[in-house]
């Protein structure tokens, strides 16, 4: 562990983490603009760096991108990213009476707190957990990815059907290319182009960022302008005393939300909000500008992505878009996320959880001296901002193979998801649908071969009896559900 | 063709485009001197684009990578060569990016046996035939390996235990990829049988070997050197045993016709005219013999020789044959 921080102290990787993270808080603060989108167009610029400089620059930018959010949600009532919707409830009542510099100081302390709290997690867990996961054999991969699945499609979204509606689109875009287990080719209708499938970021790009640009270039522009904040951040050492105990408990909400594959960072919010809402005693002031309600919803945001980093680096099971967009980081450079990193790339696997560490640290500096610049370059018009985007998502999908086919993917999918953003289908599960279902063919095939075809093989795996009973669990748990549900008004507009 | 390099990559393109150059700026120079001896055939007459069918960083794209600066370092060619990575497609990728460009020499491959895998399992519309064989600058050898506390200290004691029970180990491959064709022919050969459990890359193979979920694996000997001490090899797959193995029996040793020295194979468009072939392989024969290339093979398990373009492809056919055989039982 000491060596990982050794080696991430070198200026380069260090400029690296701040750039990332300063990029991450600027895309992030921006209403509309996702960590995801960000990070699927810099990773052509990293294919040719060393890797921990890549994965640290990416690390930057999905804590900044995460963490940006709330200033736009407080100031604008305008959730950077959807990880921050739950900070509006109460950051916007604290601005519009005249607390925004509390609720900023407040939200950026709480992103900081969860964030560290789901490092010790991160670092304590991860060596062990990886240890422990390395006996999984094709059976507990194919469960655990089933559950992820069935957990994003159900839980994330307005609607079940629709989520498992868009998880099976998603799947069946998965199928082209070269079947995984006999090695010929499948749905390729004789194209050579189609031999490898559709790339992962050509279909991100596009998915995300694409339909982003169409969407928004048919949007009036908002003439909102926010109050910017006046005086300094104030906390006091009371704080501590007052929030301490809310910020220990979302945070640990927050990193098992995050740990658990296919929720996002808003689903961790959101709970650790309900949370504090249930154990408060003035559960009614909720809502209405409560310091806690902020303190809850961007403790358990930041906590998510800690314990989100612990299947992807233990398992090399992405939890969300941005975590399969990490993987496809670490696979160009050879690298591949699972139980044998922490023993064939040492200085990876403990270089992600160092750079976690650093980037909160940096993320604190920046901003809380910078929050007033960074609002005001939230108010930029986005359209002058979508023209420079289109060009860099058609560079680097370009750049990844040198082939202009990776182009035309990438604009079918931006088509793609903007007819199924207009039929209210999500497309976060679509887009995990996408990226697990490879994984979760080639387990289950693999299994059946191990097996001679035999599915009762199962019932010897007790870890994947647990996955697959979590699984069902959280399709057949009505109750659940209607109490998610209630909730869902306000994340309509969400991905994972 | 500039345009075509610039946007392999941000880096990967200024290095490119700086050759280039170069390559210019040192043909501006040279140019009016030697100009009466340039006639209209001499063969390079641009820089070289050498194409690695992978990703950057694997073996194959690295060997290509030193090969063509230690040419151009040495001027064993008049021109630069520029590697490019074209990945994807079981190779059909680069393929198609080669037949894109002239049959003159000036686009080339360096590719390995995953070829003819491709041809064998009839990915992609390429075969031989659309190839004309520059020649080998060496290869390497796999290990077949099981757990260290595994039963099983010799191939032998393996092969008795499967034959007793058939079916009763777990084999990691990838379904078509050289894994499994290594296994399958060595099984073919021996009279055994393993079940498969799918496992893509090395990482992967090595992950389920060593969490119990898999009794064998295929493991470049390199990758197997490195895992060091969890591992148990029983059978090199080399023509020879190699020297960072020395107690490991080769496959022909325990009386097995099974080889699989996989080659770094250089390949031209078929048609190319031979003149620049000749070119080709007389520089890529002088790479494999310097020092420093020797060294840098022998360090990585790999083994330094030189075989020329029609051996090459006669090694190629014969070993076409065997994995068509058992291409014939997977599909």
């Amino acid at each position: 562990m000491g060596d990982a921080f050794t080696l991430l102290f070198t200026w380069q990787n260090l400029a690296l983490l701040f750039v990332g993270t300063s990029l991450g808080i600027v895309v992030g603060a921006i209403p509309g603009l996702t960590a995801s989108m960000l990070i699927a167009l810099t990773l052509p610029l990293t294919f040719h760096m060393e890797p921990v400089g890549a994965v640290t620059l990416l690390i930057g930018e999905y804590v900044g991108g995460i963490s940006g959010g709330l200033i736009t949600a407080i100031l604008l009532r305008m959730p950077g990213t959807p990880a921050s919707i739950v900070t509006t409830f109460d950051g916007y009542p604290m601005a519009r009476d005249n607390r925004a510099e509390r609720a900023l100081a407040l939200g950026i302390l709480a992103s900081v707190v969860g964030g560290i709290i789901s490092w010790v997690f991160l670092a304590g867990m991860s060596p062990a957990l990886a240890r422990f996961a390395l006996q999984f054999g094709p059976w507990e991969y194919f469960t655990l990815v089933l559950m992820a699945l069935v957990m994003l499609a159900a839980l994330a979204h307005s609607s079940m059907v629709k989520g498992l509606l868009a998880a099976v689109l998603g799947m069946a875009f998965a199928l082209p290319g070269i079947d995984s287990s006999t090695g010929s080719d499948r749905l390729t209708f004789d194209q050579d182009v189609l031999l490898s499938g559709f790339g992962l970021l050509p279909v991100l790009i596009g998915a995300f960022a694409i339909s982003q640009i169409l969407r928004d270039a048919a949007a009036p522009v908002s003439k909102e302008r926010p109050a910017l904040p006046k005086s300094r951040l104030p906390v006091y050492w009371s704080d501590a005393k007052v929030h301490g105990l809310n910020m220990l408990r979302s945070s640990v909400i927050g990193t098992w939300i995050g740990l658990l594959p296919g929720i996002g960072a808003n689903i961790a919010a959101l709970m650790a909000y309900t949370t504090a809402k249930q154990v408060s005693r003035e559960p009614e002031r909720f809502g209405t500008g409560y310091e806690p309600g902020v303190v809850a919803g961007e403790c358990a945001n930041n906590a998510s992505i800690g314990g989100a980093l612990i299947p992807l680096i233990t398992m090399g099971i992405p939890g969300s878009v941005t975590e399969a967009i990490l993987i496809g980081a670490l696979t160009i450079h050879n690298l591949q996320p699972g139980p044998l990193l922490f023993q064939n790339a040492p200085e990876i696997a403990y270089g992600i959880i160092a750079a976690y560490l650093v980037a909160n640290i940096i993320m604190l500096v920046l901003m809380w001296g910078a929050v007033k610049y960074i609002a005001r370059v939230a108010q930029i018009p986005r359209a002058g901002l979508l023209g420079p985007i289109l060009i860099f998502c058609v560079v680097g999908s370009y750049a990844i193979n040198g082939s202009f086919v990776d182009v035309w993917v990438m604009i079918a999918f931006g088509i793609i998801g903007l007819g199924l953003e207009a039929a209210r289908v999500p497309l976060g599960p679509f887009v995990i649908g996408f990226v697990l279902s490879p994984i979760a063919e080639e387990q289950l095939r693999a299994s059946l071969m191990m097996s001679d075809g035999n599915f009762w093989e199962i019932l010897q795996r007790p870890y994947a009896l647990l996955f697959l009973a979590l699984a069902v669990l959280t399709l057949f748990w009505p109750a659940f559900l209607a109490r998610i549900r209630d909730r869902q008004g306000a994340l309509k507009n969400e991905r994972a | 063709m500039l345009i075509r390099y610039c946007f392999c990559g941000f880096w990967r393109a200024a290095r490119a485009s700086a050759l280039i150059a170069m390559a210019v700026g040192a043909f501006g120079l040279v140019g009016p001197i030697s100009l009466s001896a340039v006639s209209a055939q001499e063969f390079p007459s641009k820089p070289i684009k050498v194409i690695v069918p992978f990703k950057p960083g694997g073996r194959t794209d690295v060997v290509a990578r030193l090969i063509s600066e230690k040419i151009q370092e040495k001027g064993w060619l008049d021109e630069a060569m520029a590697v490019v990575n074209v990945d994807g497609g079981a190779g059909a990728n680069a393929v198609n990016q080669m037949q894109r460009d002239a049959a003159d020499g000036h686009t080339i491959i360096h590719w390995h046996h995953q070829l003819l895998i491709a041809a064998a399992m009839d990915l992609g519309n390429f075969g031989l035939d659309d190839f004309k064989s520059i020649g080998y600058t060496g290869g390497g050898s796999p290990v077949w390996a099981v757990r260290e506390d595994a039963p099983f200290d010799t191939l032998e004691e393996l092969i008795a235990h499967l034959k007793e029970e058939p079916r009763s180990l777990v084999e990691a491959v990838g379904i078509g990829t050289i894994p499994h064709f290594v296994g399958a022919m060595l099984a073919n050969e021996a009279g055994f049988e393993t079940r498969y459990v799918t496992a893509n890359s090395g990482a992967d193979r090595l992950r389920l070997l060593l969490g119990g979920n898999a009794d064998i694996a295929l493991f470049a000997a390199s990758e197997f050197l490195a895992q060091g001490q969890e591992l148990k090899a029983l059978v090199y797959f080399g023509r020879e045993r190699l020297p960072d193995l020395p107690d490991v029996p080769t496959a022909t040793e325990l009386g097995y016709d099974v080889t699989w020295a996989n080659p770094n194979w250089w390949l031209a468009p078929a048609g190319t005219p031979d003149a620049a072939v000749d070119a080709l392989s007389s520089a890529l024969d002088k790479a494999i013999a310097d020092p420093e290339i020797v060294e840098y093979f022998r360090n990585n398990t790999l083994e330094p020789y030189w075989m020329d373009g029609e051996a090459a492809m006669e090694d190629a056919r014969k070993t076409l044959d065997q994995l068509e055989d058992v291409a014939a039982t997977i599909q």
